[in-house]
């Protein structure tokens, strides 16, 4: 029943430099065991991690991994991805990284839906540079760049990623970790572009000034922010306000995954097949 | 599969290397089986501790909630594992309101 | 390689062609005017020989993903213009100091910013030499003639793997897009002369990716083939983990210096156009001018000569790092030397710190148009 991590950790890089009860270990955890379930190879797996706690992410596993400059990390593994279209490609990126400075890559992939599978750990503040708003800051909390209060709007990850196009989005939090590696199961057998946002922890950072002081008042607090999909559909607009729903919240297997169809040009070159035209797709726009 | 094999008649155990004191764990458990103790030498001034291993009813919460490969649980295979009883929800309620350390003058009920 | 065959093309699609014969199997990038075609014809090149080409969402993706590519093992290449490599820089930086080998062609076009997108200039060399903050040496070719923008390629491809990092290979928006006769290597020649980079195959237990000599590069084995290690832009240590450890770090950034600067004889490339026979006498004229202005420089020396005066071109084919032993030996024979860029002294003042003399004469041009011959010809019996 212990599940041994260290067979997939760099052990000698243990503890890790995150803060404690930081919720970025128990993804890492439920990460390392959706690998397991699936038994990819170590060799057969990339980690391209971005700048920001989450970034770290990549040098604790055994696997092939990179870490990129801030907001980078979907397009160095479409680069990877193309290259390699037979491996396993992840990104994990913080939402400073993915949402603002990263927000166009987020968005490109998820567009040309790449079999590549996102996780963007959210914990609504940038936590390495010390507080500073992120996208997904709440409106009013203090950061140390707007200690007056944060004035900018909120984005809503999974909607941004449903309607760029990615084919599997989910949201999930460190409070429910089970259900976290679960997702991450489907994700990554999900062919296609797969975004997973998991909802984690930072009191230090976020929650030292906003009334979250510990790790458990921060856990609870993102407990009283998210409901199950299915609880969430049957909400009117005002009880939907302040809750994200979680769970898979869109799953398209029919979307053409991006390696395919470079596939298919490829063919069109070497005389394979006939020049791709409008013909070829349902969407003419 | 990757396993760990747990201590000899061990139900859960602790890495006191890995662990930084952050409480969750004691505040999943429903059983009081563990609790933070003072250790002058760590960082927050405290350390992880099981102090009551029979209670332990194997529900995994403490490995799941653990975000740095300090604890882990035995299999059912490994161990019996006990039912939860009132004397653990009670004292595990005691740990929760004392700063997730049992009280110094804690008296079990038997 | 003494066998040629003739081909009739533009300097972009050249280079493009020369990418693939030289075993490049990836590229990424975005259109930027006067680059765009080496895009263009790479992208129907790759796949048909199982390759892959694609057009990023920007500049900055363009490079991220051709690094992540190399980081495969792929040799990988990108088209840029300056505004490019300006947004490319941060990326660079990273392929730097990771040590990434891949290939960056900028066909220069006038700046600074949106610039002259459709006219030339040589603008960028300073930016070659720096593309990105902190310390690490560029190496920068730059191709004088139609036929250099195939073999200067090829020549990048292989530097990039033999010191693993960047490659920068200038054109101009003259050079890119003259159309005309180039004589170029056979392929095979081309392919005779591939040298991919090392690789270690021992146990992988034993493997340290970044654990090398003081003056050679890492050893890179592509992702994916059982060597696991990390990728970062941080200062690391033999794994490639992060670490801020002292010596370290020192040891680290003066390896990324030396692997290039105790290798010159590696890099160094000029050409020496009717220097013969100048020994040093009054009146002889050196010129210095790389890219497309030396092809005017050329034919004004023609001119020149005829008109009585010896005068000859010293052109750096690899502009960084510069040629200083040359610069210093020519420069310290020959009184009147012109140095003639499209741009305003940013090789010159190269050539300056080289020689150590400040009397170096200028002909720049910042407007967009070509330097005529007529006009290096005018400028030499000006000043001197």
């Amino acid at each position: 029943m212990a599940f041994n991590y260290d067979q997939y950790l760099r052990v000698e890089k243990m503890p890790t430099l995150w803060c404690w009860g930081c919720g970025d270990g128990v993804i890492l955890k439920a990460f390392i065991r959706a690998v397991e379930k699936l038994n990819i190879s170590k060799d057969d797996m990339c980690v391209v991690s971005g700048i920001g706690c989450s970034g770290r992410f990549s040098s604790y596993v055994d696997f092939n991994t990179v870490h990129t400059t801030h907001g980078r990390t979907v397009a160095y593994a479409t680069g990877i991805k193309l290259a390699n279209p037979d491996k396993h490609v992840v990104c994990v990126a913080g939402d400073g990284d993915a949402l603002a400075i990263g927000g166009n890559h987020t968005i490109h992939g998820c567009r040309r839906n790449i079999d590549i599978t996102m996780i963007i750990i959210n914990n609504f503040i940038y936590g390495l540079t010390n507080s500073q708003t992120s996208p997904t800051t709440p409106q009013g909390m203090w950061t140390v760049s707007q200690k007056a209060g944060n004035i900018d709007p909120t984005f809503n990850t999974c909607d941004l990623a449903i309607a760029s196009g990615a084919s599997f989005v989910a949201r999930e939090n460190v409070t429910s970790p089970k259900k976290l590696e679960k997702i991450i199961v489907q994700a990554l057998e999900h062919k296609g572009f797969a975004l997973v946002e998991a909802l984690s922890n930072c009191h230090i950072n976020l929650g030292r000034k906003n009334k979250m002081n510990s790790a458990m008042a921060n856990l609870d607090w993102i407990d009283s922010i998210t409901v199950s999909k299915k609880k969430y559909d049957a909400m009117s607009p005002e009880e939907q306000l302040n809750l994200l729903p979680t769970g898979i919240l869109h799953q398209n297997k029919e979307v053409a995954e991006y390696c395919d169809m470079y596939a298919e040009i490829q063919k069109v070159h070497q005389g394979e097949r006939k020049k791709i035209t409008q013909d070829d797709f349902t969407k003419k726009i | 599969m990757a396993v760990m094999t747990a201590p000899e008649n061990t139900p859960v155990w602790v890495d006191t290397v890995r662990c930084k004191a952050c409480d969750i764990c004691v505040d999943a458990c429903p059983a009081g089986v563990l609790s933070m103790q003072a250790e002058p030498t760590s960082t927050l001034g405290a350390m992880i501790s099981v102090i009551a291993p029979d209670s332990c009813i194997g529900c995994n919460e403490c490995e799941l909630s653990c975000p740095d490969f300090a604890i882990y649980v035995a299999s059912k295979k490994e161990f019996k594992f006990a039912k939860l009883t009132g004397d653990a929800k009670a004292r595990q309620e005691a740990i929760a309101n004392n700063g997730f350390r049992l009280p110094t003058d804690y008296k079990e009920a038997n | 390689m003494s066998a040629t065959r003739e081909v009739i093309s533009t300097g972009n699609e050249l280079s493009a062609i020369a990418a693939v014969d030289a075993g490049c199997t990836f590229f990424g990038g975005y259109p930027l005017t006067p680059s765009s075609e080496v895009m263009h014809v790479i992208s129907d090149l790759l796949p048909k020989v199982g390759g892959t080409a694609i057009q990023m969402e920007d500049e900055i993706a363009g490079i991220c993903c051709v690094i992540g590519a190399a980081m495969g093992g792929a040799r990988a290449l990108t088209a840029t213009s300056g505004p490019g490599v300006s947004l490319k820089a941060e990326n660079l930086g990273l392929a730097q100091m990771a040590e990434v080998p891949l290939v960056l062609v900028n066909v220069m076009r006038g700046g600074p910013s949106t610039g002259l997108p459709t006219r030339v200039s040589q603008g960028d060399i300073k930016q070659a030499s720096n593309p990105s903050h902190g310390d690490y040496r560029s190496i920068t070719l730059c191709a004088g003639n139609l036929a250099e923008c195939y073999t200067e390629t090829v020549r990048a491809f292989n530097l990039a793997d033999r010191f693993m990092q960047p490659v920068i290979v200038l054109l101009d928006e003259t050079i890119g897009h003259m159309h005309g006769k180039a004589e170029l290597p056979t392929v095979e020649a081309v392919k005779a002369g591939i040298v991919p980079r090392k690789t270690f195959d021992g146990a992988p237990e034993d493997y340290r990716p970044y654990e090398c000599g003081p003056t050679e590069p890492a050893t890179l084995n592509p992702m994916f083939k059982g060597y696991r290690y990390h990728f970062t832009g941080l200062h690391h240590d033999a794994m490639g983990f992060p670490t801020e450890e002292i010596e370290t770090c020192r040891k680290l950034i003066q390896r990324l210096e030396d692997k290039v600067m105790a290798h010159q004889d590696e890099i160094e490339l000029n050409e020496e156009f009717m220097m013969d026979d100048l020994t040093g006498e009054e009146g002889e004229v050196l010129i210095i001018a790389y890219g497309s202005v030396s092809l005017a420089a050329k034919e004004a020396i023609r001119h020149l000569r005829a008109d009585g005066i010896k005068a000859g071109l010293f052109r750096p084919i690899t502009i960084w790092p510069s040629p200083a032993d040359k610069i210093k030996e020519h420069t310290s024979k020959i009184k009147n030397v012109l140095c003639v860029e499209l741009n305003i002294r940013q090789y010159t003042e190269e050539i300056e710190r080289a020689s150590s003399r400040l009397d170096i004469e200028g002909l720049y041009k910042v407007n967009g148009r070509a330097i005529s011959p007529y006009e290096i010809v005018n400028k030499v019996k000006e000043v001197f």
